[in-house]
């Protein structure tokens, strides 16, 4: 597998150089993991490290990582493989999934943002799987300095709509903002202690996926009062730890499109509805990731994802990535048309 | 009394649009009080607010919050003005049988489905969340209803809704249903490759979308105030 070290350029510094605006030889193709998750069932029938018990254990994990980045082509190790983790560390419960069905919430922990009591602040690492994603972070980026591990954060919106019933917070978004500020502010700083915590173990950058902070959902006034405000303090959280945070946004983006270059990430990954070329037209100095359909990567075929692929890069995009989390059957001969694409010197095909 | 009865529907729909529950109910209770005729009251007045309320989510005035605000203040006077309908008011209505795909939990999109097929007059049967294709056919069945409503949000769950159309098939029952899907990651592409009758964007969609599919079909749809179930 070529990790395409020209000029010395490991797939961690290219990376890197990216989300602080430098030149960089071709851009990374990566999947970051967490609601991207690029654990498909093929790579975990051919190494039988699987689903769901890798997102318990940290070993496991790593290998599973691995055996991704090894598989798959993507140029990182991506950390953990769902959205459940933040959730069950504040008292949701979890239905774990399968080898081929992701973890979701099975009940939010709270009916309502006004009687959400939140406690142990600062006391979170350690709880729940925070520590097996803690020691996977360790274990690949001690064995595999050249590549980027990243770590994963399910946004504050949706962690908020992930512990207290979502059809209410939705409401209470407009009827109890007091309480649903105090809320989305606790939620935030958890996960900046989770990211640190990430950080402190190997992460060499955090990305972060909120698809409940969409324009389709909120509209942009309560995008703005809430999913910018509360980004933002995540991002500088974790900046203020060292490392670079990329965020996606789901949706067309269409009600928020004026909102993006608030949010104050490194990079700006989208869904395959949103012309990346355009947005890079209009706001020149975003960073952007993206955006090959995840039902294109399911459905094929291998030569029409190719070539998405090398027009993202021809379009200028910063970072390519799937557009979305990969469905588990898509077929490993398909996203390494992808990332073969990318590594191949997509500019002139 | 006409105008002012007109002018009460008017205000009972205002309070639905502006999310205002206390409001609704205070109209509710003037309307019972005074003796006006609860079924118009409810068409002109609730379900007129949510299909105005439906029209400015289209606009993207309004968003999912505000469309769920909305439904609380409906769903408040219906509550109020329910026991009040004289018996025999309650016509037979097309069923319709919903719910999240197996596999996933979001059902903010499903429910707000829910809510304006209900305010539009239909009759809605719903799973719940993470439903086994199995259980969509048993239970339309079981009920007889006219469409099986399926969505998720997860690509990952996707393939569950054709499961259910293949599972219809295969029971030599996929004529007397008929299937329409939504969500996130579901496009009419996707309803089309896996058979499905039809795909809606959003809630609002869905409606036209299920008046469509049972067009020319008895019963010739049902109204809001002869909905006799709440869940």
């Amino acid at each position: 597998m070529h990790e395409g070290t020209r000029n010395g350029m490991t797939p961690k510094e290219r990376l890197l150089r990216v989300l602080r605006k430098e030149k960089v030889d071709r851009p990374p193709v990566i999947c970051t993991g967490g609601m991207m998750n690029a654990a498909v069932v093929d790579v975990m029938k051919a190494t039988g490290h699987t689903l769901p018990e890798a997102h318990f254990d940290g070993d496991l994990m790593a290998a599973l990582s691995r055996d991704v980045h090894e598989h798959t082509g993507f140029e990182n190790f991506g950390v953990p493989f769902c959205m459940t983790v933040e959730a069950e560390v504040l008292g949701s419960s979890i239905d774990f999934g399968s080898l081929s069905c992701e973890p979701k919430i099975k009940r939010e922990v709270f009916p309502s943002v006004s009687r959400a009591s939140l406690r142990d602040e600062g006391k979170h690492n350690g709880a729940g799987r925070t520590g097996a994603i803690f020691r996977a972070a360790v274990r690949l980026s001690e064995k595999f300095p050249d590549i980027p591990v990243i770590g994963n954060l399910t946004g504050p919106v949706s962690v908020s709509a992930s512990i207290v019933d979502p059809m209410t917070f939705l409401k209470e978004l407009r009827k109890d903002g007091d309480n649903a500020h105090r809320v989305m502010g606790f939620v935030s700083e958890f996960l900046i202690e989770f990211a640190r915590g990430m950080i402190g173990n190997g992460a060499a950058a955090v990305s972060i996926g909120d698809p409940t902070a969409t324009g389709e959902i909120l509209g942009p006034g309560l995008f703005e009062e809430y999913a910018v405000r509360y980004l933002n303090r995540v991002i500088e959280g974790i900046r203020a730890a060292g490392a670079p945070v990329i965020v996606h946004i789901c949706g067309d983006l269409k009600a928020v499109r004026h909102l993006l270059p608030r949010i104050k990430s490194d990079a700006i990954s989208t869904d395959a509805l949103v012309n990346l070329r355009l947005l890079k037209q209009e706001f020149p100095a975003l960073t952007t990731m993206g955006n090959v359909s995840t039902y294109l990567l399911e459905f094929g075929p291998a030569e029409k994802v190719a070539a998405v692929a090398k027009k993202l890069v021809r379009d200028g995009v910063d970072i390519i990535s799937p557009a979305c989390g990969l469905s588990t059957s898509t077929s490993l001969a398909i996203i390494r048309a992808m990332t073969a694409a990318v590594k191949g010197g997509g500019a002139d095909g | 009394m006409v105008l002012a009865k007109d002018r009460l529907f008017r205000l009972l729909s205002d309070a639905v649009v502006e999310m205002d529950e206390k409001r609704a109910l205070e109209i509710t209770d003037i309307i019972v009080r005074e003796g006006i005729d609860v079924y118009e009251a409810i068409e002109k007045g609730l379900s007129d607010g949510m299909a105005r309320a439906g029209r400015l989510f289209e606009e993207e005035e309004y968003f999912i919050p505000e469309l769920l605000m909305c439904s609380d203040a409906m769903y408040a006077g219906l509550d109020a003005l329910k026991p009040h309908l004289s018996p025999g008011t309650a016509g037979e209505k097309q069923k319709v049988v919903i719910g999240v795909i197996e596999g996933d939990t979001h059902d903010i999109g499903k429910n707000l489905v829910k809510i304006m097929l209900e305010t539009s007059g239909f009759e809605v049967f719903d799973l719940g969340r993470d439903i086994p294709p199995r259980l969509f056919v048993e239970k339309a069945a079981e009920v007889g209803a006219d469409i099986i409503g399926i969505s998720t949000l997860m690509t990952t769950t996707m393939e569950g809704m054709g499961e259910v159309v293949r599972l219809l098939s295969a029971g030599n029952i996929r004529d007397r249903f008929k299937v329409m899907v939504g969500g996130g990651p579901v496009s009419q592409g996707f309803a089309d490759r896996i058979g499905a009758d039809g795909y809606a964007v959003n809630a609002v969609e869905a409606v036209r979308l299920a008046r469509r599919l049972t067009e020319g079909t008895a019963p010739a749809g049902g109204r809001l105030s002869d909905r006799v179930r709440h869940a």
